[in-house]
């Protein structure tokens, strides 16, 4: 009998500046997802991908990123929100794929500094999402008032985050799945 | 009248099975010429597939015949 694939979700810190608390939510989120049977994660930051600046999109695109999201079934971005909006360094990396990311499930993660948990970052990101051809999800996690959910050495303060990205992962890989089956077993003909 | 002519299944290139076609998408690229542009919908038509057996993906333009 053929064995399952494990599921691949890696997650997307969507961040590159120093000092980044998006950073602590990106390491417990990966930590969560590690734990589930059956699945496989990695942290990809976005701030150790060399990408140039004087071109974009496909024409930019880093080989092992684009392995990593080929092989991916599902992705979690993590986004701080700035000014409302995420990061220019992210939509740069994320614009430099599109066969990738194909119907493939997407979960976002807002971070914020203030008390609303990144909500409008992921209110912008959803558009992007679809036109990259992914698949959202109608949960998110959102880390309000990011400084007080950590501590200085990365230990959440605040466990009843582990509730809630509990169900925003048992909703994303139950996307995974059910993705993968149509990728590989529904024809669009 | 304009034919969809690339009807050959894509075959995986590392397990050799017959892939999925599972979507097709525009693409938009700027300064591409007017082959392969679907005059109608404004782009290039790109057809996304994947391997029933390893998950691997692929994907090819639409290839149109103008006849």
């Amino acid at each position: 009998m053929e064995t399952v694939r494990p599921l691949f979700i890696p997650v997307i810190l969507g961040t590159a500046r120093m000092g980044r608390m998006s950073l602590h939510a990106a390491r417990l989120v990966t930590g969560e997802l590690g734990k589930h049977a059956g699945v496989e994660t990695s942290l990809i930051d976005i701030a150790k991908l060399p990408l140039p600046t004087n071109d974009a999109g496909e024409a930019i695109k880093q080989a092992e990123f684009s392995s990593n999201i080929d092989r991916a079934d599902a992705l979690v971005v993590v986004s701080p929100e700035y000014n409302h909006g995420y990061s220019g360094p992210l939509k740069h990396v994320l614009d430099s794929c599109l066969r990738e990311y194909i119907h493939k499930a997407v979960g976002i993660v807002g971070v914020s500094s203030g008390p609303f948990g990144g909500t409008r970052v992921i209110q912008n990101l959803l558009p992007v999402m679809r036109e990259i051809g992914l698949v959202t999800i109608f949960w998110d996690v959102n880390f309000s008032s990011v400084g007080k959910v950590f501590a200085e050495d990365s230990s959440l303060l605040d466990e009843s985050y582990i509730r809630r990205i509990d169900k925003f992962l048992k909703e994303l890989i139950w996307m995974a799945k059910t993705l993968r089956h149509g990728r590989e077993q529904i024809s669009l003909d | 009248m304009v034919a969809v002519a690339n009807t050959d299944k894509m075959i995986c290139s590392k397990c050799q099975v017959e892939m999925n076609h599972h979507s097709d998408k525009i693409v938009y690229k700027a300064g591409a010429d007017d082959a392969g542009t679907d005059m109608a919908l404004g782009g290039i038509i790109e057809e996304f597939h994947a391997c029933p057996k390893c998950g691997g993906g692929a994907s090819r333009p639409e290839v149109r015949v103008h006849c």
